[in-house]
């Protein structure tokens, strides 16, 4: 019953699309109405916050790391920076753990690619921003910025 | 075409609900670990109103408590890893007579002799009754019964001019700013006394403590993300580091040198949000009333600082 149920609401809402999360190209294009607000009137007063995500890495890694540093201390972009430690950068936060010599941990890409899409899945009550579910980065970016922790040594 | 409407609304009302029911389950049924996390909101922490300003949580309300302390603890400014722990208070000691939120004072002065004079009763209504301005404002925001509805003094200042004058002095603007700041300095010293025990002040500030928490904007992030205990408060972030909520309403609206002008709290709150990436609202909102309540209640016992500088 709870199968058919499922399907059923699936199939609804494959059919006008809700549950897709929007393909994002430019990670700065964002519009704040697309996230939850504090209003009682604004249709984003109502919006949840979207459910965490385990995003699968497909294929190889492929990023560049040059590009994952600028993306990585960019305010508008990921602004990294603002929590952690990193190789090179400058004037950096410090309630992230350190991530200068990131690369010496040993992680696999896959994970520090998941952790980095949306720490949610690992640490619920995390303070940070769950990168690609909330579209503040793309896929590209955040293997890029993945490839730049991962030359961190 | 009316009912065309409110169906297709409903349905769109129905669609939002199966689309909670479907993500939630998808949701469970992927990890279910995490069920018991509620995504939308930053883990609480117990406050308690009786206790105003004293019932500070970050644990540096002795650094600030009064200008005694705030002298006697002067050297964590110099250190950079402390300074937070001031609360940004030690600007309130500093003889400074000649800061432009004096001039704010004097124009707000002005303004509402001057509107006095043109249309008498523009003071009795700001008073609510009474035209002494005398330490009216330590006791806002309040719940007006004839109104029916909690006002912060920005908003006392928008319906006088509107009811009295028929002039829009909109929350937010420079005039509303500075009629605020006058009226707030006329409180120079005097502790916040709002009451939050029962009625819609009470609502209101469930409300806005509900709100401090709420998860909002493209990053996350709660008001409580940067202005709690364990969270990013006492920590840099790049230049910045959030301190306490507590004490915060005190000194505002406040000149802000950067920008080289007043803010009124709600611009403050705007600020906040956009840093949030979170949509801002308009000076007045009713999310920024119930918020308002709440940090006021954050700041009940400690003195009014008007005019300021920050
Ligand atoms: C608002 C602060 C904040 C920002 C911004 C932020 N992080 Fe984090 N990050 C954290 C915190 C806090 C943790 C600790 C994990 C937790 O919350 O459980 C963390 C953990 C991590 C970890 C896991 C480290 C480990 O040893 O497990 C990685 C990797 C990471 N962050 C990468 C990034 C990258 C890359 C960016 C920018 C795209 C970023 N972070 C932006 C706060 C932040
Ligand atoms: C990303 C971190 C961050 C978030 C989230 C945040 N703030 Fe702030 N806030 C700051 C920083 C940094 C300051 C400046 C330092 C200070 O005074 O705490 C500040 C200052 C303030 C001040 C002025 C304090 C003073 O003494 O003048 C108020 C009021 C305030 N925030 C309210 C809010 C509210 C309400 C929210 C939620 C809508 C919020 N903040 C969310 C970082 C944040």
């Amino acid at each position: 019953m709870k199968k058919i149920l499922l399907a059923a609401l699936m199939a609804t809402l494959s059919a006008c699309g809700t549950v897709q999360q929007p393909v994002n190209t430019n990670s700065a294009s964002t519009s704040p109405m697309k996230f939850p607000c504090l209003s009682y009137s604004l249709s984003c007063g109502e919006i949840p916050v979207r459910k965490p995500v385990k995003k699968p890495l497909s294929g190889e890694l492929s990023g560049n790391s040059e590009e994952g540093r600028n993306i990585a201390f960019t305010k508008t972009r990921g602004n990294c920076l603002a929590c952690h430690r990193m190789k090179g950068g400058t004037q950096p936060g410090s309630r992230g753990p350190d991530l200068t010599s990131y690369g010496n941990l040993g992680r696999s890409d896959a994970e520090t690619f998941a952790l980095v899409y949306d720490m949610r899945w690992r640490s619920p009550d995390t303070l940070m921003p769950p990168m690609g579910t909330n579209e503040i980065l793309t896929e590209q970016e955040i293997r890029d910025v993945v490839a730049f922790l991962q030359s961190s040594k | 075409m009316l009912s065309l409407s409110s169906s297709l609304r409903n349905r769109g009302r129905i669609m939002k609900i199966l689309t909670l029911i479907a993500v939630t389950a998808l949701h469970a049924i992927s990890y279910p670990a995490l069920a018991e996390t509620d995504f939308n909101t930053h883990p609480r922490f117990d406050i308690d109103p009786k206790l105003g300003v004293a019932g500070d949580f970050s644990g540096t309300y002795k650094y600030w408590k009064d200008t005694q302390a705030i002298e006697q603890f002067a050297s964590i400014q110099t250190n950079s890893d402390n300074e937070w722990k001031m609360n940004g208070k030690n600007m309130d000691i500093v003889e400074d007579d000649f800061h432009p939120g004096h001039l704010a004072v004097d124009e707000g002065e002005k303004l509402v002799n001057l509107w006095e004079h043109r249309e008498a009763g523009f003071k009795s209504c700001l008073g609510a009754g009474t035209t002494t301005l005398e330490g009216i404002a330590a006791n806002y925001p309040m719940y007006d019964a004839k109104l029916g509805k909690v006002l912060t003094l920005e908003a006392r200042i928008e319906h006088c001019a509107k009811k009295v004058l028929w002039q829009n002095f909109k929350q937010g603007s420079p005039v509303n700013a500075s009629i605020a700041l006058y009226l707030k300095s006329l409180s120079d010293g005097l502790p916040i006394q709002i009451d939050v025990d029962s009625g819609p002040m009470k609502e209101a500030y469930l409300r806005g403590e509900t709100l401090f928490y709420k998860r909002i904007g493209q990053l996350n992030f709660a008001c409580a993300s940067c202005h709690t205990p364990g969270s990013i408060m006492g920590n840099r972030l790049r230049g910045e580091v959030p301190s306490t909520p507590f004490g915060d309403v005190s000194h505002y609206p406040t000149y802000r040198s950067p920008v080289g002008e007043v803010e009124v709290l709600h611009k403050r709150f705007m600020r906040c949000l956009k840093q949030m990436r979170a949509k801002p609202l308009k000076p007045g909102d009713p999310a920024y009333v119930d918020l308002e309540v709440f940090y006021t209640s954050m700041s009940n016992g400690y003195p009014i600082k008007a005019p300021s500088i920050r």
